[in-house]
């Protein structure tokens, strides 16, 4: 992306909005173990279950420990599966779009009946089902997530490719005799990335959601490492009493899912030029 | 009066059912041949009288005279002998046949008489036969036990009969007025399927139900904090017959080394366990058995919290820190293991504070927590696992062989730990033998003590049962007797302006 497009996106109001909401998130995160009051996993049997006050401001869990440090340690991890597991899911989906949508034919069908049966599987199950036959760990999930949610990414860059192909520049660029590499590396691939991007965007708000969901059921970030997803889930055993064991993480994951979904919508409406610029 | 349940039975006879939302149930629909008292004595529940022959091997059964099924057809000693013949009989795989599996032969000589024998004397028989609800034979001859419709419409002979089952909703008993034992108080139980324990908690406050199980965060935080729920409920609690511990798997090293095993016992501090997970509301414990009765042996102390005894065994068994990253070693490998454990709340929040204790000992422990049916079927079943954290919940009857002798570790058996001690085999099979109730406790005082010594399992807490019940509901034995707060259920009453109205939509 060029410096006037980053400029171009950050002048629409709701992608700014969503840039502030993650920058911020990120640097709590980043700084976790600088401004978190407490270690995260020191445990202090004499303080269950404190409610907010000035020394926990987050209140405490049930075995005493400090709520708002382990939910800035729990967002390190959050972000983290996040992105790594949308980079695999993106990877994987602009290989095999392109293979799709340049060379068409066989490789085309093939690989989009691929992507039709695994867009048939419920993607949530189909995770449940491979982390209940692995260990859960930080490093399955992010993969497991990454590799059962890369159907979009290829369906888009196919469908870009597939119209970059028919325009002028490219059947120039063939004429002259370019061959397929640099077609692809230097022609169709730089013209699909701006829906690439939005699409990563997004797609990071919903691993986001799958890492909560996956450590909410005990599949996901093992004890005593928190997590969004875990900390609710020791919410949900007292949130009659402990409303703070449930507030807090609920909030980080909405927020953070509302500002990816806020970013990724900015950015298509600022950099797509098919969505129109009046909106 | 309404109670709620986490899972609903797959079915009431509960020989072959074998869960204890059956138990639950059943128990109140069916009678057994004997039953505890509430000092936890036997006495007859359908019999009338028992005699041990001289010999000890025989025991006679009479029944009471004149008793039926709900149904009006009368319960003799061919029900009996057709339960026994039930439960032993291979197709219906019950886990429960091997006690009766020891009769050697079984006879109902009148209409009220049963006789037992045994090959050897065998001292678990009596309390055997306080288990073993007793079936109708018309109802159930030439049937399936597995497939039969009974199970889930069941005649049976106790306070209570099955009214209406509405498949994950509820079920609902009515009072059997041709009970064996008398009209019991309370028109009806329903009890209500409600998975969650915070649903079943909202549903409690809501007063929707009259009764649950609490945790010790219910029990001592959020009910305490609430007037509302104070003014309507009544708390008990009792210490259970049950306990939570640490188990090794002995087959992989190092824990096959006792020094390795003490090392970890005391660097182990229970009493945190108990504070920080039971919120005090549960005791240290030295034996398998429950502290107060007879079987439990007052001299054993359980293992202090002495880290510095616990380096110094850990040194002993060749475990150094060389290469000084806090991680003791051995022939260079670094002393780590994975405890796993089911998904219970207060198990995992333990194996927590265990992993510090033992991070400052110089042992590495990773935690997994994992859901119950594939926990005992990948892990438990195979064997494949370094430590666990679980419970065991214990019968009357201080007979454990299942859990400790060294014949019982075939997959699904009981003994998964794979502990094997001649000793403790000698002591577990004189105790299963000696009918002498002193000589018996000598025995078993023994059995705890080297069981100590040698530190298979390490014992982490007893916590005590919990129960909120509505204050509608009275006429419960106070104090708690041994028997537990459910005692003589059947003489418990809703006074009539406290009473609900016609349970219409529950």
């Amino acid at each position: 992306m060029r410096i006037e497009m980053i400029k171009k996106a950050l002048s629409n109001p709701l992608a700014l909005a969503g840039f502030i909401i993650i920058l911020t998130i990120f640097l709590l995160a980043m700084l976790a173990p600088v401004i978190s009051p407490y270690d995260p996993d020191e445990i202090n049997v004499k303080a269950i279950l404190l409610s907010p006050s000035w020394s926990h401001w987050m209140g405490t869990d049930g075995l005493g420990r400090d709520v708002l440090s382990r939910m800035l340690h729990g967002g390190r991890i959050s972000l983290l599966v996040g992105l790594v597991a949308v980079g695999i899911s993106t990877a994987i989906g602009i290989f095999l779009g392109a293979l799709a949508g340049y060379y068409r034919g066989w490789v085309d069908t093939l690989i989009m009946r691929l992507v039709d049966i695994m867009l048939s599987i419920p993607s949530f199950f189909l995770i449940l089902a491979v982390i209940a036959f692995l260990t859960p760990s930080i490093i399955n999930i992010m993969i497991v997530i990454g590799l059962t949610s890369w159907m979009g990414v290829t369906r888009l860059v196919r469908a870009e490719f597939l119209s970059l192909a028919e325009r002028e520049f490219v059947q120039a660029s063939r004429t002259l005799g370019a061959k397929d590499m640099r077609l692809i590396f230097t022609h169709l691939l730089p013209n699909s990335l701006t829906p690439i991007i939005v699409s990563a965007v997004l797609g990071v708000a919903s691993a986001v959601l799958m890492e909560s969901g996956l450590s909410f059921l005990g599949l996901g970030v093992q004890a005593p490492q928190s997590s969004w997803g875990n900390i609710l889930t020791d919410g949900k055993e007292y949130i009659q009493f402990a409303w703070w064991l449930s507030l807090y993480p609920g909030m980080a994951i909405l927020i953070t899912v509302l500002g990816y979904n806020l970013l990724g919508e900015g950015l298509r409406d600022a950099l797509d030029p098919r969505s129109g610029s009046n909106r | 009066m309404i109670s709620a349940m986490t899972a609903e039975p797959s079915g009431l006879i509960y020989m072959v059912a074998g869960e204890s939302a059956s138990a639950a149930i059943a128990s109140n629909i069916f009678n057994a041949l004997l039953k505890y008292n509430a000092t936890l004595d036997l006495e007859g529940d359908l019999a009338e009288s028992w005699k041990i022959s001289d010999d000890q091997k025989t025991i006679t059964f009479k029944l009471k005279p004149n008793l039926s099924w709900a149904d009006g057809r009368p319960i003799t000693s061919a029900d009996v002998l057709f339960t026994w013949k039930s439960v032993t009989d291979e197709k219906t795989r019950s886990p429960y046949a091997s006690d009766y599996q020891l009769v050697k032969k079984a006879e109902a000589p009148d209409a009220l008489t049963f006789t037992v024998t045994y090959d050897q004397a065998y001292a678990p028989a009596l309390d055997s036969w306080s288990g073993l609800q007793i079936l109708p034979k018309h109802l159930l001859k030439d049937q399936d036990l597995h497939t039969t419709a009974f199970a889930r419409k069941p005649v049976g002979s106790n306070y209570y009969k099955l009214d209406i089952w509405k498949n994950g909703e509820n079920i609902q008993l009515s009072r059997n007025a041709k009970s064996v034992l008398g009209p019991a108080q309370i028109d009806k139980l329903i009890t209500r399927i409600i998975p969650d324990n915070s649903a079943q908690f909202l549903e409690l406050m809501a007063d929707n139900i009259d009764t649950m199980g609490l945790d010790p965060i219910k029990y001592s935080r959020i009910i305490p904090a609430r007037p509302e729920l104070q003014k309507n409920l009544n708390l008990y609690k009792e210490l259970g017959n049950s306990y939570t511990y640490m188990g090794f798997n002995l087959k992989h090293k190092p824990f096959d080394d006792a020094r390795v095993r003490k090392a970890i016992n005391y660097a182990i501090d229970k009493q945190e366990i108990i504070d920080g997970v039971y919120l005090g509301l549960g005791i240290n414990i030295a034996s398998p058995y429950k502290p107060g009765t007879r079987w439990s042996n007052p001299s054993l102390q359980p293992y202090p919290y002495d880290p510095a005894k616990a380096k110094a065994l850990l040194k002993e068994a060749g475990f150094v820190d060389t290469d000084g990253d806090g991680i003791v070693e051995r022939d260079g490998k670094p002393f780590a293991f994975e405890i796993i454990t089911n998904q219970n709340k207060e198990r995992e929040k333990s194996a927590v504070l265990i992993q510090r204790r033992l991070k400052e000992v110089g042992i590495d422990v990773n935690i997994r927590a994992i859901e119950w049916a594939s926990f005992i079927s990948r892990f438990i079943k195979t064997g494949d696992f370094d430590v666990v954290v679980l419970g065991w919940g214990l019968g009357l009857d201080p007979d454990q062989y299942n859990i400790w002798h060294s014949s019982q570790q075939a997959p699904g058996q009981f003994n998964f730990i794979g502990y094997n001690n001649p000793t403790i085999d000698k002591l577990l099979e004189q105790g299963r033998t000696e009918l002498d109730p002193d000589k018996r406790m000598r025995i078993y005082h023994e059995f705890s003590k080297v069981l100590l010594e040698d530190c298979p399992i390490v014992y982490l807490s007893a916590g005590y049962g919990l129960t909120a019940m509505h204050k509608r509901v009275q006429g419960i034995v106070n104090p708690i007797p041994p028997a537990g707060v459910g005692y003589d259920s059947h003489k418990w009453y809703i006074p009539e302006p406290l009473r609900r109205n016609e349970m219409s939509a529950q």
